[in-house]
This record gives structure tokens, C-alpha cells and sequence, in this order.
């Protein structure tokens, strides 16, 4: 068993983050049963924590402010629409790997095809309302539940157990019509700590092909840069 | 923005940010965004690595303000943590790692001569004396304190670095931090 005389040295090395990998659960075993330790952390700390003062203070770039402010203002505004029980979004995200142009591929418009075969079949099962049809969606990858709520031409995302976007980034909703680039929306969003999230569709669905969804840079992009997450079809 | 968010303290505002208000997290940044910015850029070494560093600890803050306990420290102190420890895994992945390796005196001129001219604000007095602090130590005391802190290296990679024994390592870092402490005390300098 280690004693205090092993350790004494330790402390100002734990503060500064120098401890090796391999001692540092031994040194946090030792500091529980320790009060000599856990001062002499409590008096180092108060020089450690001083360091990032004496660096050359720079001022940040203002548009950096402006990528934070509009990831927080967006989050806000989805925590506000959903309630005072929201809670915020898990911290960690996997990323996904950027492709290109994923909407031109002719597989693309096959599985829209295929959605929309789908969706009608699935349409006329799922009625939730008088006049609304809740539409399965697909999600990529697999794990969610996804479904797109049509009422009339508008349409709400409705999502469940779904990732957030990676950090530093925000989901955007898009609308593809036939023969055409998908168009962006100013929907930004994600999702709550429960991983659900409800966001309404902006315009009109009437000719749109499907309802897609991909993770952006804060402030949303012109043209989807990742391949979508979340696909529905309307039709 | 509400002036009266300006006068609140720091673990006031981070009540309203656990409940969703952006406005009470932009007075935040604004307090901590520049002393941030600047220990991300001194760990980096690159402008773009500590602008990602600095967004990706301000959303913790953001989304993770349910986890700051005030009993463990300032929302400074915390916000500072998370920006070191992200930093240094930046660093570690960057493979910088094996290029101070070569020469530890590469460190203070590398950072001390790039992008000078991005110095927009002069140090206040704050600055000045855990600069002063960190100066008036013995030169070994202060070397192994910045090659741990902001080089992200363990006392033992300090070690072999200077090909001096692990215990003597340790005992400049004990000794240096107990003496930044007392001319910190001197100096009053708020950790707040």
C-alpha cells in the first residue's frame, strides 16, 4: 500500500496536468484518504489556475463570437419552443464524414422513389389526426425515430433518441423538388437532452420531393455539405 | 442585451444559462472570451486550432452548465479547465508533441514571436503580476511549470527531456507553484 511519503511530490504535478496516465489513478486513490494532499492541492491549485493570466492577452476574432452566439441563439430558441422541462443537448457527438453532391447521385433519387412508395403505404395507416398523415422517415445512421407530420401543404419533423449534431455544428432542414439542387431552409435546430426535437417545415410541401435534413456550420449553408441524416418524402 | 445581466456575478449568470437564456451566456463570453482565447493561442500555437478550442468550450458551457458546481471554483476557473485540457489534446493530436521534443527552447520562441502584432490589449495589472510571478522564479522552476501547463507534458516526458531525475522534476514544480502562490497573495490577484 502507498503512503503520503510516495505521493508528496505528486500534487503540484496533478495540478499542472503533469501526472503520466499511469500514476494518476494512483494519486486520486491516495488524495481521497489523504488530507496532507488534498491542502496542499487546494494551496497549488491557486497557482495553477493563475497561469492562463500570464499568457499575452489577445483578443478574439468578433466573428468567432458570432459562430458561438449563433449555435446558442438557435439552441435557445429550439429549448424555449420546447418548454421549461427541455433540457440542453449531450455534449459529445460523433462527427460524420463530409461527402459531396450526394443528392446528385442516382441512388438518390431511387430512394426517394422508394420513400415515397413507402410513405403512401404508411400514409394511409398512420392518420394521427383528421387531416394528418405521419410519414416514417429514414434516418442515417439507423437508430432513431424519425417521421415527418403532414397537415395540409405544411409539414413538422418529428424526432426521438436522435444524436445531437457534432459540436460546432447545427442541423438544417432542406426541401428537394424533382430535377432540382435541394433548397436550404432557415430551420436550425437539435435536438434536447432527451435527443427529441419538433420542427416545423418552413413553406409550402405542395411538389416538394423530400425533406431532408443535414448537419451544417452554425448560421446553416447554401448547399447541403454533408450527406443528409434524416430523409422524408411528403408525396 | 440587458445592462442589468453586466452587473450580475458569474455563478448568477450561469443559473440563467442552465435555463436556456443566450443573453446571460453572451456576458459570459464576453468576460472570459479574451483570457481564453489567449491560453488556447499560447497552448496551440496556431490561431484557427484556438478559435475551435475556444467555440467548443464555450458550448460546453453552454449545454453543460448543469454540471458547474460553485463549490469546486470560479465559471472562470472551469471555463479555463475545459479550454487547457482541450488545448493540449489539439496539441497532442497536432503531433507538435514531438517537435518541442527536439528542443524544449523552441517553446517561449515560437510563441513569443508569432503573430505578434494580433496583440490587441495591453495586460492589465491582473496579467502583469502572474507574469511577474511566473519571471521572478528561478529560471528550471518556471521552465518545467510551462513545459507541463502549456506544453501538456508529464513530469516524467519533462524528465527525459532535460535528462534530469523525475523526483527533482516534481520538487521544481511544487517549489515554483508555492512561491507563484505567495507572490500571488502579495499581489492580490482575484482568480474570479
Amino acid at each position: 500500500m502507498s503512503t503520503h511519503a510516495d505521493w508528496a511530490d505528486s500534487a503540484a504535478a496533478y495540478v499542472l496536468g503533469a501526472l503520466p496516465p499511469e500514476e494518476l489513478d494512483g494519486f486520486q486513490e491516495h488524495l481521497a484518504g489523504c488530507p496532507d494532499c488534498r491542502r496542499a492541492i487546494e494551496e497549488l491549485r491557486v497557482a495553477a489556475d493563475a497561469l492562463p493570466m500570464g499568457t499575452h492577452q489577445l483578443a478574439p476574432p468578433p466573428a468567432l463570437k458570432g459562430r458561438i452566439m449563433a449555435v446558442v441563439e438557435s439552441e435557445a430558441e429550439l429549448l424555449g419552443a420546447a418548454g421549461a422541462g427541455a433540457d440542453r443537448v449531450p455534449e459529445k457527438a460523433p462527427r460524420r464524414k463530409e461527402r459531396r453532391a450526394w443528392w446528385a447521385r442516382p441512388g438518390f433519387a431511387l430512394a426517394a422513389v422508394a420513400l415515397a412508395l413507402a410513405a403512401g403505404v404508411l400514409g394511409g395507416g398512420l392518420l394521427a389526426g383528421d387531416d394528418t398523415r405521419t410519414i416514417a422517415a429514414t434516418m442515417e445512421p439507423d437508430g432513431s425515430d424519425v417521421s415527418l407530420e403532414v397537415r395540409g401543404e405544411t409539414g413538422t419533423l418529428v424526432v426521438r433518441d436522435m444524436p445531437p449534431p457534432p459540436e460546432g455544428r447545427i442541423y438544417q432542414v432542406w426541401v428537394k423538388r424533382p430535377g432540382q439542387d435541394p433548397a436550404p431552409t432557415d430551420a436550425l435546430w437539435s435536438v434536447n437532452a432527451q435527443g427529441d426535437a419538433q420542427v416545423a417545415v418552413p413553406g409550402s410541401l405542395d411538389g416538394v420531393e423530400a425533406v431532408l435534413v443535414t448537419d451544417e456550420p452554425p448560421g446553416g449553408s447554401q448547399a447541403p455539405t454533408t450527406t443528409p441524416v434524416i430523409q422524408a418524402s411528403p408525396a | 442585451m440587458a445592462d442589468d445581466l453586466r452587473t450580475l456575478a458569474d455563478e448568477d449568470l450561469m443559473q440563467l444559462v442552465r435555463r436556456g437564456q443566450a443573453p446571460a451566456f453572451e456576458v459570459l463570453y464576453e468576460r472570459h472570451a479574451q483570457v481564453a482565447f489567449s491560453l488556447a493561442y499560447r497552448i496551440a500555437g496556431t490561431r484557427g486550432v484556438a478559435e475551435d478550442v475556444v467555440q467548443e468550450a464555450f458550448l460546453a458551457l453552454w449545454r453543460s452548465g448543469a454540471r458547474y458546481d460553485r463549490r469546486r471554483g470560479s465559471v472562470r476557473t472551469w471555463v479555463l479547465g475545459i479550454v487547457h485540457n482541450r488545448a493540449i489534446d489539439a496539441l497532442r493530436r497536432a503531433h507538435v508533441h514531438e517537435k518541442r521534443r527536439a528542443s524544449d527552447e523552441g517553446l517561449e520562441d515560437r510563441l513569443e514571436t508569432t503573430e505578434r502584432t494580433d496583440v490587441e490589449a495591453a495586460r492589465h495589472e491582473e496579467a502583469a503580476t502572474v507574469r511577474r510571478a511566473l519571471d521572478d522564479l528561478p529560471a528550471e522552476q518556471c521552465q518545467v511549470i510551462e513545459l507541463a501547463y502549456f506544453g501538456g507534458f508529464t513530469h516524467t516526458e519533462i524528465a527525459d527531456m532535460l535528462e534530469t531525475p523525475v523526483g527533482t522534476i516534481k520538487g521544481r514544480m511544487r517549489l515554483g507553484l508555492e512561491k507563484m502562490r505567495h507572490a500571488l497573495g502579495a499581489g492580490q490577484v482575484s482568480l474570479g
